[in-house]
């Protein structure tokens, strides 16, 4: 989450830097209905005119057999690399239409990132830990962020004026973005609250039970009687 | 005897009977027992194989679940799922599918749309029908698979998600359950295992392990009403299972039914081998047991049997044959009592017949055989010759040595008497005194000459201890046929000759003819002599007595006559002996008493004033009564006591003196005035005479019939009416018949006279009017 953090932190001097000195700011809060922060959500705008900076590259890290971060944003076009932080293998793969790819059992960094060239959802697995779950949002959207753990999203060096925003979280349902609706963002920035409606969320916690360690266990515990 | 009511049969059919209900209940109790235990064991079978079918089926199912899951996890399958292609699902379908044996293979959407399907009643594309009970089911997370009706038979579906790794679709796979399955079941179970499928109301085809010929009656089981769960014994063609019902999966249009059955005939059939020992060992213990009851019977029956025989014979007087069963128990001992009983009662029997026909004492025959004896020499008509023996002296002798000694001479002469007989000869003890001797053949002579011989040797002295003896008999002779032809007449006539005998000198009798009727007359009289007082038979006459000095009759002697129906008038000579022999004499002086005091009394009122001498017997000076009587008597009829004289005889005195002299104490007390009779006959001394309380003294008419001045009478007359008066006594002289002898006593200063001379004995009314002629006439014969 750190290492996230400070992504995103990066991304907005980044942000900040390429934007005119008329530049405003929105800060997103996102929450449940219930006010519970919500993390890992992403929201994108669609601006009236000038294009973001294009980062063309991002990684999606491998540490403590969970994707990190959890969900990654990209650009259309970006090369995402998958670093092993582990010092075990493994196995990254997505039957995703927006990019169906598998990564052999690796250790370390793969030689060549992946490019994602399409806008959607890529969700990510590794075969041979059934609990790893990870996301990257291919979004064409110049502008876009992913909430921290308050629930906050900060996009700075923002050309005052209308945007469509999106915003999508895994647990959103069937992995569908939701319209955001349209933002007026004056110069002086703009605070907004979104409400998201989530869905349960299945682990991606290394000793999660799986049904057929139940079964086993609970087989295990029969035979023992 | 009739084999129902034996004894033996009686034994025999209880004892089988008692059996037959001990088997039976032992049979049946085995039968319901078994039976019991067989369906207790069914349903625990049941119960037990009902729990395991489940947990199979439980366990079945998880394990196709993790199977069918870690299917799904596989990479290259989820692969190709996502590709989307629905050809390469199917076949991957396919391929995974056989991997684990599953019959179906269906891939369903997360919306649970068919994408693949390699059932052709799922179609593609299609909404699978049983996505809804899935979703259940794994909302639930209790069962791991579905049962559900497909194609006709059960299947079992289990489904997992395809993850990748979000869930993308879910494969479900479905496995027959099939004859295989059930087989399974049933080695595991021990349960016959039966499926059926009820799809949309149209039952499907039957799974089952049980034999095709029962499947029809089990499928319309499943089908009929029992088709909820529970347990219950039903049958197929008379196969009998215990069956439990169980319904597996039941949803809006179809059921899943199963049918668990424990055989109960096979169960039963264990136990068939019980049934036949117990029936083997029931009719061995019959067939025992009926021919122990018989053995054991027939060892009763057979000896009571015998014993009853014998007892029969006993009863019919044989005491021959003993009864011969050698057996030592009760029935022996029985036996062996009936024995010593036979014996006891031979004995006693001949004892008693012995008895009957003889004597006790002496062992001779009795009256009863000699008469037989007697009666069958009649029979035969042979002469035979009875001497009647009797012994006089025997009292005396009983007297003197005592009743002992007495049997010892009984003994000893009918030892004598035997000795003196031929062998052909009987003799017999009639009673204590007298013998009987028959000699067979024998006519009167020869009886007279053994008669003698026998009463000479009698009289021979016996030393009996220390009393020498000699026997005073008295022999009566009576022959057959001569003096009878019956042996009753016959022994009464040698009676009767032998009683004449007593009087004759050589105290020896042949029988007389005739002498049987005196006998007879005189018993009669003996018989009729009670029943004269009170028959009025008897009545008294008076004969006066004459007071010689002045020369009237102011006396009179009561004398008493009878008057027998049969005879006329009987003297007093003939029946006072026979009174006083037969114990009656009592009877006649207590009516001569009252009826002497009644006329005293009667003649006073008229006037007539007397004294009467009444006789007194020697029986009735041995007790007290007399006094009291008369006493009594005189106060009843208020009678001067001095109007009564009672005449004693001498010898009456002399028999027992001492009571004689009270009596006559008493009644001298009473008044009345005593006057011995017949004096002169007896021995009576004068100094004895001296000691009696009498006033009067009557000379025995003996002395005075013939009475005349220079006989020997005179003398004695004379000198007893001095020595009479010398002693204060008054002096009667009776039997005075002439005028001369009335002279000499008046002469001698007698002082009365009674006699023919004054006037015979008269009657009451006669005597009256005889004492109330003048004295001219009464006295004319005496002057």
């Amino acid at each position: 989450m750190a290492r996230c953090v400070h992504l995103l932190s990066h991304l907005i001097l980044l942000l900040a830097a390429a934007g005119p000195a008329s530049a405003a700011t929105l800060e997103v809060l996102m929450q449940q209905a219930d006010g519970r922060p919500v993390a890992d959500a992403v929201v994108t705008l669609q601006g009236p005119a000038g294009a973001a900076a294009v980062v063309s590259s991002a990684e999606m890290d491998q540490r403590g057999q969970r994707f990190a971060p959890h969900v990654l944003a990209v650009h259309t076009g970006t090369q995402v690399r998958f670093p092993n932080s582990d010092n075990i293998r493994h196995q990254v793969y997505s039957f995703s239409t927006a990019k169906r790819f598998e990564l052999r059992l690796y250790e370390g960094t793969p030689t060549a990132p992946l490019l994602f060239d399409k806008p959607g959802v890529v969700v990510l697995g590794c075969n041979i830990h059934d609990w790893m779950l990870g996301y990257i949002y291919v979004t064409d959207d110049p502008h876009f962020g992913v909430s921290d753990a308050q629930g906050r999203v900060r996009l700075e060096q923002l050309t005052p004026g209308d945007y469509r925003a999106t915003v999508w979280h895994p647990q959103l349902a069937d992995l569908q973005p939701m319209d955001g609706g349209t933002l007026h963002i004056p110069a002086a920035g703009l605070s907004h609250r979104v409400l998201l409606t989530l869905e349960p969320a299945s682990a991606d916690l290394p000793p999660a039970p799986t049904a057929f360690g139940d079964a086993f266990n609970r087989a295990a515990r029969e035979t023992a009687q | 005897m009739k084999l129902r009511s034996s004894y033996q049969a009686r034994v025999a059919t209880v004892l089988i009977l008692l059996l037959l209900v001990v088997i039976g209940a032992l049979y049946f109790s085995v039968k319901v027992a078994t039976r019991q235990a067989v369906q207790g064991q069914a349903s625990a079978q049941l119960e037990v194989g009902t729990r395991v079918f489940e947990r199979l089926l439980d366990v079945r199912g998880r394990r196709l679940a993790d199977g069918v899951q870690l299917l799904a996890a596989d990479f290259g399958f989820r692969d190709a799922v996502a590709s989307g292609d629905s050809a390469t699902m199917r076949s991957v379908l396919l391929n995974h599918g056989k991997r684990i044996n599953a019959s179906d293979m269906i891939l369903l959407g997360m919306d649970g749309t068919v994408l693949a399907s390699t059932v052709d009643e799922v179609a593609e594309g299609s909404s699978f029908r049983y996505d809804q009970a899935l979703r259940e089911m794994r909302r639930q997370r209790q069962a791991a698979l579905l049962i559900v009706p497909l194609q006709g038979t059960p299947h079992l579906l289990v489904e997992a998600p395809v993850l990748a790794p979000l869930p993308i679709a879910r494969v479900v796979m479905g496995f027959s359950m099939d004859t295989a399955f059930a087989d399974e079941l049933r080695s595991l179970s021990n349960l016959e295992v039966s499926f059926l499928a009820i799809d949309r109301q149209q039952p499907g085809t039957l799974v089952s392990t049980q034999p095709q010929v029962l499947r029809d009656s089990i499928v319309s089981l499943m089908l009929g009403p029992s088709r909820h769960e529970g347990v219950s014994t039903t049958e197929h063609l008379e196969h009998r299972f215990l069956s439990q019902s169980l319904v597996l999966a039941t949803n809006a249009d179809s059921q899943v039914l199963a049918l668990l059955q424990s055989p109960l005939d096979s169960a039963m059939q264990a136990f068939v081998p019980l049934d036949e020992k117990i029936l083997a060992i029931a009719l061995v213990a019959l067939a025992a047991s009926l021919i122990g009851a018989l053995l054991l019977a027939r060892g009763v029956s057979r000896p009571v049997q015998t014993l009853a025989q014998a007892a029969e014979r006993i009863g019919q007087g044989n005491y021959q044959t003993p009864v011969t069963l050698t057996r030592s128990d009760e029935l022996g001992r029985l036996a062996l009592a009936l024995n010593a009983m036979q014996s006891g009662i031979a004995e006693r029997e001949r004892q008693l017949a012995h008895n009957a026909l003889h004597d006790r004492l002496t062992g001779l025959p009795n009256r009863a055989l000699a008469v037989e004896r007697l009666g069958s020499a009649i029979a035969m008509q042979r002469p035979m010759a009875l001497i009647c023996l009797g012994i006089d002296n025997l009292r005396a002798a009983s007297e003197t040595a005592g009743p002992e000694a007495v049997d010892a001479l009984l003994l000893n002469v009918s030892r004598r008497l035997q000795a003196a007989l031929r062998p052909r000869d009987t003799l017999a003890h009639l009673m204590a005194d007298e013998f009987l001797l028959l000699l067979d053949g024998a006519g009167r002579d020869e009886a007279v000459g053994l008669a003698d011989k026998l009463q000479q040797l009698l009289l021979r002295p016996q030393r009996i201890g220390d009393h020498d003896l000699a026997l005073d008999c008295r022999l009566g002779i009576a022959a057959y046929p001569a003096d009878g032809d019956t042996a009753h007449s016959l022994l009464e006539r040698a009676a009767i000759a032998m009683k004449d005998a007593a009087q004759m000198p050589g105290r020896l009798q042949v029988y007389e003819p005739g002498r049987d009727l005196a006998h007879r007359r005189q018993i009669t009289l003996i018989r009729d002599l009670r029943h004269a007082p009170g028959q009025g038979q008897l009545l008294l006459h008076y004969q006066p007595k004459l007071d010689i000095r002045q020369g009237h009759v102011r006396q009179a002697e009561a004398l008493l006559r009878w008057q027998h129906p049969q005879f006329g008038m009987v003297s007093p000579a003939e029946f006072i002996p026979l009174a006083e022999r037969s114990g009656s004499v009592q009877l006649l002086t207590q009516w001569v008493i009252e009826e002497g005091i009644r006329q005293l009394c009667e003649w006073n009122r008229r006037g007539l004033c007397l004294q009467l001498s009444l006789n007194i017997s020697a029986e009735d000076l041995l007790g007290d009564e007399l006094a009291h009587r008369v006493s009594t008597l005189l106060r009843r009829y208020g009678l001067p006591a001095e109007q009564l004289v009672f005449e004693i005889t001498e010898s009456a005195v002399m028999r027992e003196p001492e009571k004689a002299l009270k009596v006559l104490h008493l009644l001298r007390d009473c008044g009345i005035s005593l006057s011995v009779d017949d004096f002169g006959t007896g021995y009576s001394s004068l100094a004895h005479l001296k000691r009696l309380p009498v006033q009067e003294l009557k000379i025995d008419q003996s002395f005075v019939r013939n009475l005349d001045e220079t006989s020997e009478d005179a003398v004695i007359v004379r000198s007893t009416i001095e020595m009479s008066h010398n002693l204060g006594l008054k002096v009667v002289a009776e039997g005075v018949e002439y005028a001369h002898s009335l002279r000499l006593l008046e002469r001698w200063q007698c002082d009365t006279a009674q006699g023919y001379l004054i006037s015979r004995p008269l009657s009451a009314d006669a005597f009256e009017a005889w004492v109330a002629l003048p004295l001219s006439a009464q006295t004319s014969r005496v002057h």
